[in-house]
């Protein structure tokens, strides 16, 4: 008892002093010559009075104080209800899609209804997240809300829905521009009306609390126990969920999108000693109350060291990441199920009539060309085949690769959501290159494989090194590695907020293009990665054997750990290959391998074979796609391919409800 | 003359590769208004609609296509409308080889750091202007242009007999975010151009401007602001206590002026200077705010 109580003290004393010292060097920094807390006092007491640097203090800077306090405990409540609610200690705003579906929400407010994004941004926000909340619920069935099923097909919702965010935000770009950095979270203030505007739709709800401190008690017994005891179930679960949603849509429409406080909060409630649900409300929110105002603090603070503004919510991002792997340690979920080969075998005649539909309807693809008469499949003029075929090689070679690496890494990790994109190597990839582009000052296209690679590797060695706590569990790792994503997105924000119109392109850049590419640079994806596919294929045996236990691999006379660093080498080099010419491309790598086995390819050569052909058909489809939708506009094909194969896997993610395969 | 139409049919064709590109394609705004100031009707503009909102003047006519987006051109659409010319800008240098495929591309590297971007936009005007023909008319354009800048500075003089006062131009992205625009930028050429002093504290950049929060201001000097009027935000941000203890707001010497595109070309800087000569027009209407300090 006394060793807990020991670990608990240094939370509740460590936090509040942390949060008020960083805050107080942020406010020293800002006004260096009065920095005594006589003058703040004199000034919170006194008002402002006509003196600038009070004035500042008064309507700047205890606003925004005051806003990370109230927004932080409006997120840690909101995600303590969704896990008291749930019993699942992952689940948060973020989670669950509805954050995102939130952003994208006023991102759409933005651009096309002005006037409800000005006057009503918290009904436009809670109607995004309500919606994406009620797709994720609709797919995965509310049974399941304990899950990590869900959390993991909530937390590709997210990025399904961050990546509209993005492609609304390319086709608008000059009406979203000033969203960047509201879109990171954005805390600054200049008067107190948020305030008000906060408390106006924050209090009223939070009436009801003390009427759902019974249910949620009688939930944790369990549903039957809490039916039992004649608990309404469905109408209280639904005013707890709505709840939760709407304080994260209030926060969402009044300072924009601030991640993990949500979804760490609630944990570190628990950690700190909250045990009966309205200890663990109040612990949440003062907690998040603290961690935002703690992130805040030091986001003004790198704001004085980089001269331009440094949004928030990527500070939170920085923090709340690691902090979110190390939660990990805390879930309780059973082993997943066995990686997921189909129970119905495909007929092989259907399976090859499969295969000939999809290569014809890619082929045909290629041919579809639209222009200001309408659409027409035909073969085209010399000159337009001459720009098209280069960007269909790259898509083509960057759909195989990414096929091959998820092959790869599912077998060897054992672990079905294992692939290049969820587990962070193409965010390690993309900020390498941005880092190494910003730092050399010249383009993105300049830049090259190495510092790819170097970002691929760093970065799945650090998952691997991170997953060896929960001896790489599939969906622990793929935590880590969605963590880490979202860690490195935050730094990415970092990059693109310093704003400035190169953004735009960058954001191209990020959403995976081919427009660019050029007939040599395509060709030399293609036989990099026709040559990983081919040094894959020739290996297929030892990745069998490996895949089969380490053990009867050993008998075979295999060098285990050698054979095992050489094929994460070869997955790394895939992605960085794909990812330093076309850039990040999501959910290709994870749902190839899957598409390869239900399409009939069981053993190890033949899924890689069939995998690296559907992830190239599946980029030739989308980008046909974005060639063709939008006309005259285009859509990134990275964007395509991760809305449509991002779709398929929130779909089959969530189709495993029930035992249904 | 038989033979004359033998000598005929040698010269069209090389006169028809001489002559003046007629079918163009602007992938820039800048390149667009360049081209709409010599009296050339682009084939087809990138963004057309934004274009028309963000940039409107020159105004674009009726028939201009639109060719995509600026950061991805589409490039079937640009070979099916078969341009003689293309006109992009550095961030699409890359694009080029591909490009030049499709008809001849020049590259207007209009904003850089590493020139003066108001000489580099007359420069790349005349440059555009030779080779369409039109440097006579370009020439009679730019000196009506440098005429009236002339007025405009003499009305500023007269306006201002004991010195010109320093100027800051900014603009309010969001009501916590402004963009200053300081060396190098268009918005300051105009102001040169004016004989006002600058007095936005930006260093020289590709564009000439940063993004500093609108808390940063309250370090400017002493300088008059005028804030381009944004298309949606700063209305509320005006009216809060904040704002106005700005000491700029205090000393009256902040106005709004009318929206005008800061990235264009050369004869951007004459509705910039017209923009910024009536937005310092208000100030003389403008109530100064006096303070009762006790």
């Amino acid at each position: 008892m006394s060793a807990l109580r020991w670990r608990r003290g240094p939370l509740w004393l460590a936090l509040p002093l942390m949060a008020a010292l960083v805050w107080f060097a942020a406010v020293g920094r800002h006004y260096p010559a009065r920095g005594d807390l006589g003058w703040l006092w004199r000034v919170v007491r006194d008002g402002p009075g006509t003196d600038l640097d009070a004035v500042l203090l008064y309507y700047g800077t205890l606003p925004r104080l005051a806003m990370a306090l109230v927004v932080g405990a409006t997120l840690g409540l909101s995600g303590c209800l969704l896990q008291q609610l749930s019993g699942n200690v992952l689940l948060s705003p973020m989670t669950l899609g509805s954050a995102s579906g939130a952003w994208l929400a006023m991102i759409a407010g933005a651009v096309w209804w002005p006037w409800l994004s000005a006057h009503h941004p918290d009904w436009l926000a809670m109607g995004g997240a309500v919606v994406a909340t009620g797709l994720l619920l609709l797919l995965t069935g509310r049974h399941r809300l304990g899950s990590l099923q869900l959390v993991l097909a909530g937390m590709a919702l997210n990025i399904l829905l961050a990546a509209l965010a993005t492609a609304l935000t390319l086709l608008h770009d000059q009406y979203a521009l000033g969203l960047f950095v509201w879109g990171a979270g954005d805390l600054a203030q200049y008067d107190w009306h948020w305030l008000p505007w906060l408390a106006a739709r924050l209090l009223p709800p939070l009436m009801l609390l003390p009427l759902l401190a019974r249910p949620l008690a009688l939930l944790r017994l369990g549903l039957g126990t809490a039916s039992g005891r004649g608990l309404a179930l469905l109408p209280a679960l639904l005013a707890i969920l709505l709840l939760s949603l709407w304080l994260s849509a209030v926060a969402v429409a009044a300072v924009g999108l601030i991640g993990f406080i949500s979804v760490l909060t609630p944990a570190l409630a628990r950690r700190a000693g909250a045990r009966t649900i309205a200890a663990q409300w109040g612990a949440s929110a003062a907690l998040g109350a603290l961690l935002l105002c703690l992130t805040d603090g030091l986001a003004q603070l790198a704001a004085h060291w980089s001269s331009d503004s440094v949004p928030s919510g990527a500070a939170a991002a920085l923090i709340g990441a690691p902090a979110l792997v190390w939660l990990l340690g805390e879930v309780r979920d059973p082993p997943d199920p066995a990686p997921a080969v189909p129970a119905v075998r495909l007929d092989s005649r259907l399976a090859a009539m499969l295969w000939f539909g999809f290569v014809l309807l890619a082929a045909s693809t290629c041919l579809l060309t639209r222009d200001a008469h309408g659409w027409c499949l035909a073969w085209p003029e010399a000159i337009v085949w001459w720009l098209r075929w280069p960007r269909l090689l790259a898509a083509g070679a960057a759909g195989a690769g990414l096929g091959v690496a998820g092959v790869i890494l599912q077998r060897l990790l054992n672990n079905p959501l294992a692939s290049p994109d969820l587990l962070g190597i193409s965010a390690g990839a993309t900020l390498a290159l941005l880092l190494s582009a910003g730092l050399a000052g010249v383009g993105l296209a300049q830049v090259g494989w190495l510092p790819a690679l170097v970002g691929s590797v760093s970065t799945l060695a650090l998952v691997l090194w991170l997953g060896r706590r929960f001896a790489w569990r599939p969906s622990a790792l793929v935590l880590a590695g969605l963590a880490l994503s979202a860690l490195l997105d935050g730094m990415v924000q970092f990059v693109l907020a310093r704003g400035g119109l190169d953004t735009v392109a960058t954001l191209a850049w990020l959403a995976g293009s081919t427009n660019r590419v050029e007939a040599p640079a395509a060709l030399a994806l293609a036989l990099g990665v026709g040559g990983c596919a081919l040094l894959a294929w020739l290996g297929r045996r030892s990745l069998t054997l490996l895949a089969a236990g380490d053990a009867l691999a050993v008998s075979c006379g295999l060098s285990v750990s050698r054979a095992r660093a050489g094929w994460l080498l070869l997955a790394a080099l895939l992605c960085a290959l794909v990812t330093s010419l076309v850039g990040p491309i999501g959910f290709v790598g994870v749902l190839m391998p899957h598409l390869a086995i239900r399409l009939g390819a069981r053993a190890v050569g033949a899924q890689l074979l069939a995998a690296a052909a559907a992830g190239a058909l599946s980029m030739l489809i989308a980008d046909a796609l974005g060639r063709t939708l939008l006309y005259p506009m285009q859509l990134p094909v990275g964007l395509c391919a991760g809305l449509l194969c991002g779709t398929l896997l929130v779909l089959s993610l969530s189709a495993r409800r029930g035992g249904r395969s | 003359m038989k033979r004359l139409l033998c000598l005929l049919c040698l010269v069209l064709p090389w006169l028809a590769a001489h002559a003046a590109p007629t079918r163009v394609v602007a992938l820039s705004w800048d390149g667009a208004e360049q081209l709409l100031a010599l009296g050339i009707t682009p084939l087809a503009v990138a963004e057309r609609a934004d274009y028309r909102r963000w940039v409107a003047r020159p105004p674009l006519p009726p028939g201009v296509l639109d060719a995509g987006s600026r950061a991805e051109p589409n490039l079937e659409r640009l070979a099916e409308l078969k341009p003689d010319l293309i006109l992009t800008d550095a961030a699409l240098a890359g694009l080029r080889p591909r490009l030049e495929r499709i008809a001849p591309t020049r590259v207007l590297l209009a904003f850089s750091s590493q020139h003066d971007n108001a000489a580099t936009a007359r420069a790349l005007y005349l440059q555009l202007a030779r080779e369409f023909g039109r440097e006579a008319d370009a020439h009679r354009r730019l000196q009506a242009l440098d005429q009236r800048l002339a007025q405009l500075r003499r009305q500023l003089r007269q306006r201002y007999p004991q010195g010109a006062p320093a100027v800051c131009v900014i603009r309010v992205g969001s009501p916590t975010v402004v963009w200053l625009y300081g060396n190098n930028s268009m918005p300051q050429a105009a102001l040169a151009a004016l004989g006002l002093q600058p007095g936005c504290p930006v260093e020289t950049g590709a564009w000439g401007v940063a993004q500093r929060r609108v808390v940063d201001l309250a370090q400017l000097g002493d300088t008059h602001v005028l804030a381009i009027a944004p298309l949606d935000p700063g209305g509320p941000l005006w009216q809060s206590p904040l704002w106005r203890a700005m000491p700029f707001v205090r000393a009256g010497r902040f106005a709004t002026m009318r929206s005008t595109w800061t990235y264009g070309g050369v004869f951007s800087l004459q509705y910039l200077a017209e923009a910024i000569a009536d937005g310092l027009a208000h100030f003389d209407n403008a109530p100064k705010v006096h303070l009762h300090i006790d």
